[in-house]
């Protein structure tokens, strides 16, 4: 691998028209960059050798976390993972996704790296992305002819493929605001290291109603253990407006690990998998039950 | 083509005229000179080429440089007032946190982001700080008792 | 040997220190020189391949592209071995012939340098690499060694028939295995694997090189074993030794790698077709590739005991993957076995191993040679003779480890040993007796288990353990100590700076050490061995002592009394039977160097030395680990090294040297796997993205004894501490996981899916 890039003309946009101008007017010569983390390594490695990089950074607007109950959360594509991950609002009310940012990468990359960027590099092992699906968040998409907002289950095409277009640049995450009684969590286990690309990750959405127990609705989200993030719907179904026990979590679990199909270490993924969506059924479970309980107290 | 370029580092204001596709850590250590920072791994693993961007620890093999433009960058040679080492330089010395040295200086300079927003840490804490900085000497485990210890000198210097 | 000692022993801070921490330190990637060309290197992608043409004229029309050399352009230098033992300097041993030249028409493994290039800047070097065409014939290769040595199979080196590179036995068998095994009432035996780990360096193989006006070539080169990297340079390149200067800067870590020639080869062969200095320094990949990590075996093992835990015979069989060139690695599988099989007293040894060439890059040297694979399976097999019968993990090494006076493991007496110790004050800061052997139930289940090791303390009698140091008096009474160990981060220069002062009675901060220039510096076999403490602070002290002994000459007459008389303490030379008769050493020095008396003399000593014995340090190390049943993953929880080093020169360092080894003994254990490609032969984990080494967050709660007993034999009482740390931490690590889930795993390393197919097949 080389350590340096090959020479490319270079844009600093000011604004979102700006940027998709130039994007439309380079094609598929042009690449944008934010955070750099995976982008300039396939640069390094000469995997891509872009003509034109739009740095996109440099658009103010475009970094920012809102939320209003109605509005639900509005994330700028640039908002970084270390931003998501401390952000007291995430924490507090899209919990899942706060700690899916905080497992990306290392410190730096979290710092560097963008949540725009982790969705739209499009790998099957984007630790933002399991918690994107169940929280049935929405990508906006904008382009010379206007913008146009795409829900992140129909966003993943195939392996680093995405509905992205090539003049086309994602600058906000809309996620509304999961209902009341609802809890989630994200649940990983790393390949080989504990600061590791995700061996399988899955991120789990729950409502349940306090009356009867019932799972009124279950999403589930997984990652590294197909050719893109999926929801394991099956899964789903298996628990969704039934009272929950182990071994329907059980089933739920063995459900979604057919709903997989990993490349490499197959079965250890597929495996882990089942661990990890019992797990995370589990947990979130518990969280709910104890909301309940706090809120009758 | 060339593009002039202001940066901040370690406090000077410096203009350069620099290629689009120079990374940051070839304009530190190649154009400015500044060798503290080291590169090991290239492709954002190690942490060996962390830099402060505005205070915040940045991977220098995976910038190009003109997006730091206008930034404030502090390197490791950024750290010492003059000869007056900085208490986590101080630290890494006398804990014996230092081997062959070529990891340290991005992990002071991750040790010091994290003590200027968590002055008190947990080892926990500091653990997580510094899990983007790979060493292969130390095992770590002076590295950890340096940061508590400069957070603890930091913390009395502070305080007189 | 009871000395009251006022500087050895303490934890000084080191004299590089404060360059590394302000970013000032300069290593050999941070050198310039006006008008400096950068190097760079084209590698073969195949595993095997004939160049059948290179194409080079566009890379050489780039403007700024300087020389292009290609496997033709350097056929007026010589081959050479890179492991540098192509001299008999091995007792009784062997030679590696030269097998590579410095670029290679036939390529023996991916990574294998092809053609290389020096440009006015890096940029230009790596779009240059990207104009040589080069025109491949793919050979048919061979990566696992049991497939190399079958007929038929493709010949990777001209140098080994049947790719077998070296057949070697344990050196010191003793007795007779066969009759040891029939006297036995217990045998264990197993096939072990080890994998090729590799050194991850913080800083990557970089060299610098320059021909200066005199025509000498001018090298800053990394190697370890500086005067013999200058020797073979010299050899390579046609000329006197005279006219190479080869200069050690700080380096970024080495643990053996750095023990062959790296980038320097390759860099001066630039340097000579420019005229220019050129630096070259390589990526991570390549250091991956084209370098040697450490040597992978599989073994066959067996071990007999009595029913009361005797040992009565060992016998092991080694299979060693070498690569494409044979390098350092033939000495991994005899280290192997010196340290294995002798560890434990046992009447009946023997041992042999076949070393194996295979299109796979080299393999060499790493912290603990091939001590650390071969511990994997014995201290496994002892703890599993132990069970059988039914004796403690601690009572049965207890019985076996050999005591002082006894001859050790390299046919040398056992100047000292606490290994007892070792493993009960280990076996105390681990929990042994609340948490070994309890029953374990549930998900989560926690084990402790234990690993012993003995290493050593420089090369003798196996390699020539030649180390000289100078020490010059100033005029102030500091001292200039002229050595020339590796400085790798290992902490030398302070440990020398200790040993002297301690011996003249100065301060360890009167020491300045002159180093890094073999125009300056005399001899020096190197740092690796564990040996720089030990022998060149063996050296130092003598050299130091003759010094002194020149001190007290001159201030006997100063004072008017006998030299016996005399003692030095804190930089004043006093009268022991009255202290407040006393005159500062400066003021002898200074007397001896402005003396108007007719006797002028530079207070100075020298040594050359030459280690005739070998004080083994020994060590236990214990794990405590907790595996999840259901994913297979382990955690180390807590690890304990308890140490016998004789005397600790500095407390600080051995520490460092041991949580180091933890770190590199758990990656060699759990993480890191080096991963070739059966199929393309291509190295598929080149980087830290797909190549493991335990972080942070990795790391367990960890805790150093140091027994701290003086050894007669070493300076101070010292023994070598630089490999021991993680020779047993990976079978400690596998003993934990036995007595946690009761399942052995042997092949290295120990991933989650091995640890569930155990699970699992001890549950059918």
């Amino acid at each position: 691998m080389a350590r340096l890039l090959k020479p490319f003309e270079y844009f600093e946009p000011r604004t979102v028209e700006e940027a998709v101008q130039l994007l439309s007017k380079y094609g598929h010569q042009a690449k944008v960059l934010a955070g750099g983390t995976d982008l300039l390594i396939s640069m390094k490695k000469r995997k891509i050798t872009p003509q034109y990089v739009v740095y996109i950074k440099s658009i103010p607007e475009l970094d920012y976390i809102h939320y209003s109950q109605q509005a639900g959360l509005k994330i700028g594509a640039l908002a970084t993972h270390t931003a998501i991950a401390d952000s007291a609002i995430i924490k507090d009310k899209f919990e899942l996704l706060a700690s899916a940012c905080g497992k990306v990468g290392t410190p730096q990359v979290r710092n560097m790296g963008t949540i725009g960027g982790n969705i739209c590099e499009g790998g099957p092992s984007q630790d933002s992305v399991p918690s994107l699906l169940v929280l049935e968040a929405k990508l906006k998409l904008i382009s010379l002819h206007g913008e146009r907002i795409v829900p992140i289950d129909e966003f993943f095409i195939a392996p680093f493929k995405t509905a992205l277009q090539e003049a086309e640049l994602l600058t906000e995450i809309q996620i509304p605001t999961p209902p009341p009684r609802s809890a989630g969590c994200y649940k990983w286990f790393t390949k080989i290291t504990t600061v590791d690309e995700s061996l399988a990750g899955v991120a789990v959405l729950m409502l349940l109603d306090s009356t009867d127990g019932i799972c009124r609705d279950l999403k589930i989200g997984l990652c590294s253990v197909a050719p893109t993030p999926i929801r394991a719907r099956r899964a789903e179904q298996v628990l969704r407006d039934k009272k929950i026990d182990n071994s329907l979590i059980e089933r739920a679990a063995r459900v979604a690990v057919e709903e997989t199909s990993p490349r490499s270490r197959a079965d250890y993924r597929k495996r882990m998998t089942g661990v990890l969506v019992r797990e995370a059924i589990s947990e979130t479970w518990q969280k709910i039950r104890q909301l309940h309980l706090r809120e009758r107290a | 083509m060339k593009q002039i370029a202001n940066f901040i580092v370690n406090g000077k204001a410096c203009e350069l005229a620099i290629e689009p596709h120079m990374l940051l850590v070839e304009v530190l250590r190649d154009e400015l000179g500044l060798t503290g920072t080291k590169q090991s791994c290239g492709i954002g693993h190690c942490g060996a080429c962390t830099v402060l961007i505005d205070g915040i620890p940045t991977l220098s093999c995976l910038t190009p440089a003109l997006t730091a433009r206008g930034k404030n960058i502090t390197t490791i040679e950024g750290l010492a007032e003059g000869t007056r080492l900085h208490p986590i330089q101080k630290a890494f010395i006398d804990y014996g946190a230092i081997q062959c040295g070529y990891c340290t200086p991005g992990m002071i300079l991750s040790a010091k982001a994290l003590l200027d927003r968590n002055p008190n840490p947990s080892r926990e804490q500091v653990k997580q700080a510094l899990s983007g900085n790979l060493c292969r000497c130390t095992g770590y485990v002076k590295i950890v008792d340096a940061v508590l210890a400069a957070a603890e000198s930091m913390g009395k210097e502070a305080s007189e | 040997m009871s000395q009251k000692l006022s500087v050895v022993g303490k934890r000084i801070i080191q004299p590089d220190a404060a360059a590394k921490a302000t970013g000032a330190a300069m290593y050999a990637s941070d050198l310039k020189m006006p008008g400096m060309l950068i190097g760079k290197v084209l590698r073969s992608p195949y595993p095997h391949a004939k160049i059948k043409r290179i194409g080079k004229s566009k890379a050489e029309k780039l403007p700024g592209v300087e020389a292009v050399i290609t496997p033709e352009d350097v056929t007026q230098w010589k081959p050479f071995d890179r492991g540098l033992k192509d001299l008999p300097m091995i007792a009784g041993g062997y030679l590696v012939p030269p097998d590579e030249h410095i670029l290679n028409e036939r390529a023996r493994h991916f990574g294998d340098a092809i053609a290389a290039v020096a440009a006015i800047n890096e940029h230009i070097a790596e779009e240059a690499l990207e104009l040589i065409e080069v025109e491949y014939e793919e050979l048919p290769f061979v990566i696992d060694p049991e497939e190399a040595m079958k007929p038929g199979a493709p010949q990777v080196s001209d140098v080994a028939e049947g790719n077998i590179g070296k057949h070697l036995s344990y050196p010191f068998p003793e007795g007779d295995v066969e009759k040891g095994f029939k006297e036995a009432d217990c045998i264990v035996e197993g096939t072990f694997s080890t994998t090729k780990q590799e050194h991850c360096t913080a800083e990557t193989a970089a060299a610098v090189a320059h021909l200066d006006v005199n025509g000498r070539i001018n090298i800053w080169s990394q190697c370890q074993v500086a005067h013999m990297a200058r020797r073979e340079i010299a050899h390579i390149f046609n000329m006197p030794v005279s006219k190479v200067k080869l200069m050690t800067p700080l380096v970024g870590g080495g643990f053996g790698q750095r023990g062959s020639v790296c980038a320097e080869p390759i860099c001066i062969a630039l340097a000579l077709k420019t005229g220019k200095p050129v630096k070259l320094e390589y990526t991570r990949e390549e250091n991956f590739t084209a370098l040697e990590s450490r040597t992978g075996f599989k073994y066959n093992l067996k071990i007999g005991f009595k029913q009361d835990g005797t040992l009565t015979a060992m016998q092991v069989y080694m299979l060693g993957r070498l690569g494409g060139y044979m390098g350092c690695g033939p000495m991994a599988s005899v280290i192997g076995m010196v340290f294995g099989l002798g560890h434990y007293r046992c009447p009946n040894r023997a041992g042999e191993a076949d070393m194996v060439m295979t299109n796979t890059p080299v393999s060499g040297a790493f912290r603990g040679f091939g001590n650390p694979a071969m511990m994997w399976g014995i201290e496994q097999l002892v703890d599993e003779a132990a069970e059988k019968l039914g004796m403690n993990p601690l009572k049965i090494r207890l019985k076996n480890i050999k005591k002082a006076g006894e001859i050790a493991n390299m046919g040398l007496r056992l100047e000292s040993t606490y290994l007892d110790e070792c493993i009960k004050r280990g076996a105390e800061a681990i929990g042994w007796k609340e948490k070994w052997g309890k029953k374990k139930e549930g998900k989560m289940r926690r084990g402790v288990g234990i690993a012993t090791m003995t290493h050593c303390s420089g090369a003798a009698p196996l390699y020539l353990d030649h180390s000289n140091a100078f020490i010059k008096l100033n005029e102030d009474g500091s001292a200039d100590l002229t050595v020339h160990p590796a400085p790798l981060g290992q902490h030398i220069w302070g440990a020398l700076s200790q040993i002297a002062a301690e011996e003249l009675g100065i301060l360890a901060e009167d020491i300045h050490i002159v180093t890094g220039d073999t125009d300056i510096t005399l001899f020096e076999y190197g740092s690796d061995a564990s040996r720089s403490t030990y022998a060149i602070g063996s050296a130092t002290l003598i050299a130091a002592h003759q010094a002194k002994e020149q001190i007290l000459e001159r201030a006997a007459k100063m004072l008017g009394v006998s030299p016996d008389e005399l003692e030095i303490k804190e930089r004043q030379v006093y009268v022991k039977a009255n202290p407040k008769k006393s005159i500062p050493v400066a003021d002898v020095c200074y007397d001896a160097i402005y003396n108007f008396k007719g006797e002028c003399l530079n207070i100075s000593g020298k040594c050359s030395w030459e280690g005739r014995w070998n004080s083994s340090p020994t060590g236990a190390f214990f794990a405590e680990v907790e595996i999840n049943t259901e994913t297979g993953r382990v955690k180390v929880i807590k690890f304990v090294t308890a140490i016998d080093c004789g005397k600790a020169i500095n407390p600080m360092t051995v520490e460092g040297q041991l949580e180091g080894g933890m770190q590199q003994g758990i990656g060699y254990g759990l993480t890191e796997d080096y991963i070739i490609n059966k199929d393309t032969g291509v190295v598929e984990s080149d980087n830290y993205d797909t190549y493991k080494m335990p972080g942070i967050l990795d790391m367990p709660e960890t805790e150093v004894v140091i027994i701290d007993k003086p050894d007669p034999k070493g300076p101070f009482g010292a023994k070598g501490v630089g490999e021991p740390g993680m020779v047993g931490v990976a079978p400690a690590i596998a003993n934990a996981i036995y007595d946690a889930i009761g399942v052995r795993i042997k092949d290295l390393p120990i991933t989650p899916e091995k640890v569930l197919k155990a699970l699992g097949e001890k549950s059918q």
